[in-house]
């Protein structure tokens, strides 16, 4: 298998030993609230990291970063969405919210991506960091969007909720979509850091670059046993679903290569970087709002696609390919 | 037993998401006071371990007389009927008081 020596990196070692001591029915556990708490920390690390390169960035670039982000944002749910329905194997609703979390993106993955390019000597641009804030949401829109066009379809008619309140629920859920504590705490992090002293910036670089790649391990260490706990549930969503999972970040993986390359210029890091988000599915923003707003939808499909299939198959197998992709559309 | 007054006890199950609603409702009901924990388990949505934001529910219980639980269960029935992934349980309890 290609890149498969390149593979042996801390990071994807400890995500495969979670998988594993769940699988063999070990005792291992982490205390409930670390997880999250590792999360917060890898957010504001890369959100300091990225923004402090980027304060010395070219502002062009990063605009169309932005720009390109939200294309992908956009349209990558579009894709997903009719792939599902004329798969018919879920209906219009569960499809909605299934392709929303495709056009989103997995921060563990960006960062997976960040250690196999670092370990294998591989430079990056840091644009991909504003791509990674930005594609957080407009998906959660999109898949909306899908959703509503769905009810329509399907001649579902929601009354307002009295317990609700109105357009209050609305609000809520795009609050929910633009202000979530991932895309706050990432957007927060990187202004702190394009704003920061170069001074106070090496004070911190002890608890932000010293321990960040220990502290990945342990929350791919977690990863890997959350994804292993949700095999069980492939029997539900059967073959056809469980394909998605790894064709569509193959399409996303493809179009990111394009736009890294073609669109935004990357070298082979950087458009390594944006297929890897293009590829990615969102396991933390996205689907609390989509169980807020798709009600409809069964959480256990698209949280099983997201983390049990298309999350290990992007780390594993995904992140190697391409970069691989990457190298032969740069060389040429 | 004279110091039991009769209540109702409601303990709810619901996605960490929907905790604001609930508990928007409850204080639109009139409701001074209910207990929130955060909880493990498994269900319909598979596997809750309360590792994650996503995979974590709520419990809530809120005691509550007999004419305000009318209210309060046409309310979480609306939720219901929208899709959303709720247990409800009411039960008679004493309330101990001085």
């Amino acid at each position: 298998m290609y890149g498969f020596s390149n593979l042996l990196i801390p990071a994807v070692l400890f995500f495969a030993l979670g998988f594993l001591a769940r699988l063999i029915r070990s005792d291992l556990r982490f205390p409930p609230d670390l997880a999250k708490a590792l999360s917060i920390y890898l957010l504001m690390a890369i959100g300091i990291h990225g923004g402090y390169e980027l304060g010395h960035a070219q502002l062009l670039t990063a605009l169309n970063s932005v720009f390109w982000a939200v294309v992908l944002g956009l349209t990558l749910p579009v894709v997903g969405y009719f792939v599902l329905v004329f798969s018919r194997k879920v209906d219009a609703l569960n499809a909605a919210a299934i392709a929303a979390h495709y056009g989103s993106v997995s921060a563990g993955t960006f960062l997976t991506a960040m250690a196999y390019l670092d370990s294998n000597g591989i430079p990056y641009e840091k644009y991909p960091v504003i791509m990674l804030a930005v594609m957080e949401s407009p998906a959660i829109v999109v898949g909306l969007l899908l959703a509503a066009w769905s009810r329509r379809r399907l001649g579902i008619v929601r009354d307002d909720v009295r317990a609700d309140a109105g357009g209050q629920h609305s609000v809520g859920i795009l609050r929910e979509a633009f202000l979530n504590g991932s895309v706050v705490l990432l957007a927060g992090s990187m202004l702190i850091g394009a704003v920061v002293a170069p001074k106070s910036m090496a004070a911190l670089n002890p608890f932000v670059t010293d321990i960040f790649m220990g502290a990945l391990c342990l929350f791919l260490l977690e990863m890997g046993m959350e994804a292993a706990l949700r095999i069980s549930e492939f029997r539900r969503m059967g073959l056809v679903l469980a394909a998605f999972g790894v064709l569509m970040p193959l399409v996303g993986g493809l179009v990111g290569v394009l736009v890294g390359r073609a669109a935004l210029g990357f070298g082979v890091g950087g458009t390594t970087m944006v297929a890897v988000l293009a590829a990615s599915a969102s396991y933390i923003a996205v689907p609390p709002v989509m169980r807020l707003a798709v009600p409809e939808a069964n959480p256990s499909f698209y949280i099983t696609l997201s983390l049990g299939i298309t999350f290990p198959f992007n780390v594993i197998f995904g992140i190697p390919l391409y970069h691989h992709m990457a190298q032969a559309i740069v060389g040429a | 037993m004279k110091r039991l007054r009769p209540e109702k006890m409601l303990a709810i199950i619901s996605p960490t998401e929907l905790t604001e609603t609930l508990t928007n409702m409850l204080h639109r009901e009139g409701v001074s006071g209910y207990t929130l924990l955060q909880t493990s388990g498994f269900g319909s949505s598979g596997p809750q371990t309360g590792m994650l934001d996503i995979d974590t529910n709520v419990l809530i219980y809120v005691i509550l007389s007999e004419e305000r639980v009318s209210t309060l269960l046409d309310d979480l029935e609306r939720l219901l009927r929208k899709g959303y992934h709720l247990k409800v349980f009411v039960s008679d309890v004493g309330l101990l008081t001085i």
